[in-house]
């Protein structure tokens, strides 16, 4: 489970990145976090895998807390939890099997088991066959079906992704969006931060809307959502 | 597969910076290079002035009015010197075989007498052959009643002093120079490497590496370097040593002595390089990462 309670965040002396938020994300669940570029959605997600720690109030997440963990339980916590990116976050230099067994090397694991557990990934994913090419070469669909591959190499309780559809047209972003809920049909949480309206519109899933770094009140959230999502389309 | 992982981010590292290495590594192998030359001078000179002390004799004339009975009170009164190992008494006779036997003339054919005065040849122990002491012994000894002159050469020692001391200093402070230049060199060669792949130690971070993991590359690209100029040092005493220690045989040093040198000219490149990248790469990883 993760709890925020109070949280708020201020970059140096820019009050306000997140104000008072609290929340709590239950296991299993797969939430969507929907808000305007700047509302605040990445700056909750980088607490929830303590990228930074909140100015003020507590998260806590499964058995750690913001508010005394040390820089080595950091590392602990960020092993299991599986993290995609808008930009993929992959070393483009790198093999697309050197990418995605990176977490397992990290934690020593054997050469025999992390090629079975990369090359059952990229089964998965669908890149079997691009195993021994650079990630550089490859499409940017495919770069983050990668990076959810690498995410998911320690089996984490949960994936937060960032915008994960950002850079991606209308058939990628659908395809890492039924990446991403295969993955919750396996029991996984996933947390998705996204401001593509279109493509999560007619999913079920529990939603939190943002707007300039605060969490829109449940009977709000509804009718303004709707309004917002109608209101963005629009623009698009 | 840790360990492979690192190794190979090692000899990436080495390979994408390759002319900062390169420069790096030619700095080690010069400041190295000088640093054993200094070594071998010092050595050489400290021979010489231990070999020229350990043979310095001191001589004792004696007044020409002073008979051989006094002499034998004034060997009575040096013994009593604890500083003295040895001392020979020459006579007047025993100084004109000498003279003849240096010059190859008799003296008493030359001059019809022999002017030669009675003399003490004096060794110290050697501790005490240091000019301060020699002055002093001097200045006591002169003023015995029976004593004409106090000689010994101090000169060349006081010389051959002031040139080791010289030597000393300067190479401790070219040593300095020399160890932070090195030092500058490969901090900068780990601060590009660093910098070439900030990208990766953060999505590193973000994965929850641990921090030896990824400074091990950085660590092992300076230890390499040092290795790799070391190696090169050590390759230029062998062969410096192979065309050099005919020519002049006071560098021919005991087997085990230059062995050591060789030996330890790599493990000074190592540990150089080792400490230096260690110092330096936590610095610009949090640099780095706190820049994000």
């Amino acid at each position: 489970m993760i709890q925020f309670s109070h949280v708020t965040v201020n970059y140096g002396y820019v009050p306000g990145a997140l104000k008072d938020i609290n929340l709590q994300l239950r296991d299993g669940d797969f939430t969507l976090i929907l808000g305007p570029t700047g509302s605040g959605k990445s700056t909750l997600l980088r607490l929830i895998y303590m990228d930074i720690l909140p100015s003020g109030g507590v998260v806590k997440v499964g058995k750690w807390s913001s508010y005394r963990i040390t820089p080595r339980q950091i590392n602990l916590l960020r092993r299991n939890i599986g993290v995609v990116f808008q930009d993929f976050k992959l070393i483009e230099n790198m093999s697309v099997f050197d990418n995605v067994s990176l977490p397992l090397v990290i934690e020593g694991y054997r050469r025999k088991y992390v090629k079975r557990v990369v090359n059952t990934l990229l089964d998965e994913v669908g890149l079997l066959h691009c195993g021994d090419q650079r990630a550089s070469t490859l499409s940017l669909g495919e770069k983050q079906r990668v990076a959810i591959a690498r995410a998911m190499t320690r089996n984490p309780f949960i994936v937060i992704a960032d915008e994960p559809t950002g850079n991606l047209d209308r058939e990628a972003s659908e395809n890492v969006l039924s990446l991403l809920q295969r993955i919750h049909g396996n029991g996984t949480s996933v947390l998705m931060a996204t401001h593509d309206y279109e493509l999560i519109k007619d999913t079920p899933y529990k939603r939190i809307y943002m707007e300039n770094g605060q969490v829109l009140p449940p009977d709000r959230t509804m009718n303004i959502g709707k309004q917002r999502i109608r209101l963005l389309t629009k623009q698009e | 597969m840790k360990f492979l992982f690192v190794l190979r981010q090692t000899f990436n590292n080495l390979w994408r910076e390759r002319t900062p290495v390169l420069a790096t590594i030619l700095t080690i192998f010069i400041a190295l290079t000088i640093l054993i030359a200094l070594f071998e001078l010092s050595w050489v000179l400290y021979n010489q002035l231990y070999e020229l002390k350990r043979n310095l004799v001191v001589e004792v004339y004696l007044k020409p009015s002073v008979p051989a009975d006094e002499a034998e009170q004034v060997r009575e009164k040096l013994k009593a010197y604890r500083t003295i190992e040895r001392i020979r008494y020459i006579s007047k006779a025993t100084a004109a075989d000498i003279f003849e036997e240096e010059f190859g003339e008799n003296i008493m054919d030359i001059l019809d007498e022999n002017p030669l005065p009675t003399s003490f040849e004096i060794r110290l122990k050697s501790s005490f052959n240091h000019p301060e002491y020699l002055s002093v012994f001097k200045k006591q000894v002169e003023a015995m009643p029976e004593v004409d002159e106090v000689h010994y050469r101090h000169s060349v020692i006081e010389k051959l002093e002031n040139v080791t001391e010289a030597v000393v200093m300067a190479g401790i402070f070219i040593l300095i120079i020399l160890v932070l230049a090195m030092n500058l060199l490969i901090r900068n060669t780990i601060k590009l490497s660093v910098y070439a792949r900030q990208r990766q130690i953060m999505i590193m971070k973000i994965l929850g590496s641990g921090n030896l993991l990824i400074r091990m590359p950085f660590i092992l690209e300076g230890a390499f370097e040092g290795l790799v100029g070391g190696i090169f040092s050590a390759a230029g005493l062998i062969v410096a040593h192979r065309f050099l220690a005919s020519t002049f045989p006071l560098l021919n040093f005991p087997a085990r002595v230059y062995q050591l040198l060789w030996i330890n000219t790599v493990i000074l490149g190592i540990v150089i390089g080792l400490l230096t990248s260690a110092a330096s790469t936590g610095h610009f990883i949090n640099k780095v990462y706190s820049k994000k």
